[in-house]
């Protein structure tokens, strides 16, 4: 049986198809989501420092502690179950804990109203502007939080938020090579800033690990190259960076994940670029009968230094709560436990790493992957970027990540 | 044209079938829509997430139009060849072991049938992700599956980023896909029809050829098709076995830039290439089928 329509029939079907797809469109559009944002962003920089626009007021101070379960949003294994088993227990409350991958989630499922969480972990600089913008986040009030005097002294006031307004500093870390000890790996390399030509070793491939965040990774390569800006916008620059990592990729197939606290440590890989924290976490995942001696950590001349912060976002329906959070996680002993589990290092003065070498939390074999607050100081930091110079750096982590 | 009169009983079904027409038209339409007014909308320049164009008149194609630049001559063009090259090869691999396994089950396996119809679809008890958890287990140098392989000679680093592995995690998750199409087919075959081909002289392997596989054809397109729609814009087997470029596939690409880039729109166009993709697949079952009931009815 053949079907065939006729012409009048076409014309009606169309107009109805038409007619539903504009339909559709007004519907789609009326769902939300459609319009472009046209405020600006407050961008601070470790040269520009920035003080963001208060959004709302600050919880009032007085208010009583609320009941119930607090909301954590939190990366995986980024804090210790028995440090939040304290916090329970001392206030009476429970907490829940949300696993997000990637910053860019956070800040799309807060703005679609997806994620309601009362306090946020692991967020860095580089979505705090955006955060911002976007009215997710409520301002804090410091006299919920008196610990905060023991946190780094040149975090206190932060160039990325000028009087610490909406975050606190949680932990810091530095980028550079995690590798292991008991293998074949070279380690007479690691000198000066010369140490990253080990990843781009051959005798590595298959056992080497590149982490899955293109700035952290592009920046590497560049560095490698003698350019030492990680926020750069120099097209050739940064074409040169990806020439290398297609290189790297081609030498050593590395495996791009943010896994190097496991990997390394179960010895399924060599070396890896990671960060300074993923070999303290280590320690937590090394087999029985393995010595924690054959985590080892290169920390390079001139390297990225970092630090994840707490805040508390805007709709939070347990703002005290969140804040007595915080102040737990900025107690120096809970910090000190916090620390045995993540292996990141707290941002507190006065977990230096003689205190934390004393305290059993840090083996001397890996001091070097810890930063003190000169070492943090001087390192190079990573701020938002335009969206075309982003554009540049994703052109670049596409040629590498395709293979 | 002789159109045959439609009868009470068609438009009671017709009614009966509209909710459920409409319900799956509008789940396809809908989000595939969306994915075009996101593919040609535009990045939200504060918050770089998607600013979806909902006026088709105003799409703008400036994105697809690079991405397809990258996917005929750029880094996405090794993307897709590879993720294609993968899938052919892992229904291959798939083909050639649940064939025979489906072929034992509709002929031969008796009273034992529906135990090991039962134990070919027990992993979908188990989550396709809890599955490949367990391999990356199972892989680890000194995990059992390594040193089981060990024993037989396969002495070698599994999880190293290369490709034998991550096809063979595909062909193992997705195999049952296409053993239980094939049972389905092979047992419904009339084997007095091959019986007949053997008392006409045809060996049992020329049996085969000319009559069982032919019978099977539907069986084999309908497997063929279910395991490479779903290995097409798979993702997660590559992420978890290996997660190296050299193993790179389209799935990955667009978990990567709809998931933890800034640029969505990137990510939009390579779904709407998948479901062309996937379009040209189901098309050609589609058509298969209609061709064979058609030859089938005359």
């Amino acid at each position: 049986m053949t079907s065939r329509i006729s012409r009048r029939q076409f014309v009606v079907r169309s107009l109805v198809a038409g007619g539903g797809s504009l339909a559709l469109a007004q519907l789609l559009a009326a769902c939300g989501g459609a319009t472009e944002s046209t405020t600006s962003l407050a961008i601070g920089t470790p040269d520009a420092p920035v003080r963001l626009p208060t959004v709302g007021e600050p919880i009032a101070d007085g208010v009583p502690l609320e009941s119930g379960t607090l909301q954590l949003l939190n990366y995986a294994d980024y804090v210790n179950p028995e440090t939040v088993a304290a916090f329970e227990e001392r206030f009476g409350v429970k907490v829940e804990i949300s696993i997000y991958d990637t910053e860019e989630v956070v800040l799309a499922k807060m703005r679609s109203g997806a994620f309601k969480p009362d306090v946020i972990l692991g967020l860095t600089d580089t979505v705090l502007a955006r955060m911002v913008a976007a009215e997710l986040l409520q301002p804090l009030n410091k006299t919920y939080v008196e610990n905060f005097g023991n946190v780094i002294a040149g975090l206190r006031d932060p160039y990325y938020d000028l009087g610490a307004q909406y975050t606190v500093p949680y932990v810091i870390y530095a980028n550079g090579i995690g590798y292991r000890t008991d293998r074949d790996v070279d380690t007479s390399v690691f000198v000066g800033d010369e140490g990253w030509n080990a990843l781009w070793d051959s005798r590595y491939a298959g056992r080497l690990g590149v982490l899955d965040s293109y700035r952290d990774a592009i920046s590497m390569a560049m560095f490698r190259n003698g350019v030492f800006d990680p926020n750069s916008a120099d097209a050739a620059a940064l074409s040169a960076a990806g020439d290398e990592l297609v290189a790297l990729a081609d030498t050593t197939r590395p495996q791009i994940d943010v896994l190097n606290y496991e990997q390394i440590a179960a010895g399924n890989r060599d070396i890896a670029l990671c960060w300074s924290g993923d070999v303290l976490a280590g320690q937590q995942y090394l087999p029985e009968d393995t010595g924690v001696e054959v985590l080892g950590f290169w920390y390079p001349q001139t390297t990225i230094t970092a630090n994840d912060f707490f805040c508390v976002p805007r709709e939070s329906s347990k703002p005290v709560l969140a804040h007595a959070f915080i102040n737990h996680l900025l107690d120096v002993d809970n910090a000190l436990a916090n620390q045995s589990f993540v292996g990141y290092q707290p941002a507190l003065e006065a977990l230096t790493a003689e205190k934390l070498v004393e305290a059993g939390a840090i083996p001397e074999s890996l001091l070097s992957a810890l930063v003190s607050p000169e070492t943090y100081a001087s390192g190079k930091r990573l701020v938002s970027l335009t969206p075309e110079v982003d554009a540049l750096w994703l052109e670049q982590w596409t040629r590498f990540t395709a293979g | 044209m002789n159109a045959q009169p439609i009868t009470h009983r068609d438009r009671v079904w017709r009614v009966i079938a509209t909710p459920g027409i409409a319900w799956l038209v509008a789940l396809f339409v809908v989000p595939f829509y969306a994915v075009a007014c996101v593919a040609f909308g535009r990045i939200d320049p504060i918050f770089r997430s998607a600013a979806p164009e909902w006026n088709p008149l105003a799409w703008d194609a400036t994105t697809a139009v690079g991405v397809l630049g990258d996917i005929s001559n750029g880094p996405l063009r090794g993307v897709l060849l590879r993720t294609v090259v993968f899938v052919v090869v892992a229904v291959l691999i798939s083909f050639i072991i649940g064939y025979p396994v489906a072929y034992y089950l509709a002929r031969h396996a008796g009273r034992r049938r529906t135990l090991l119809l039962a134990l070919v679809v027990l992993p979908f008890w188990v989550s396709y992700l809890m599955r490949m958890l367990a391999w990356v287990n199972l892989l680890q140098p000194d995990g059992f599956g390594s040193r089981a392989l060990r024993l037989i000679g396969l002495d070698r680093v599994w999880l190293d980023g290369s490709a034998t592995t991550v096809v063979l995690g595909l062909v193992y998750g997705y195999v049952p896909f296409l053993i239980l199409p094939l049972y389905a087919t092979l047992e419904r075959i009339d084997w007095r029809l091959v019986d007949a081909a053997r008392d006409l002289g045809a060996s049992s392997r020329q049996a085969f050829w000319r009559v069982t596989l032919p019978l099977s054809k539907p069986g084999i397109a309908a497997g063929a098709l279910l395991l490479a729609l779903p290995m097409l814009g798979d993702y997660y087997t590559n992420d978890l076995l290996s997660r190296s470029p050299n193993t790179e596939m389209l799935g990955n690409q667009i978990d990567f830039f709809l998931n933890a880039g800034t640029q969505p729109q990137r990510g939009a166009t390579l779904v709407l290439v998948l479901a062309l993709m996937l379009a040209v697949g189901a098309s050609w079952y589609v058509r298969s089928v209609v061709r064979q009931v058609a030859e089938a009815t005359r």
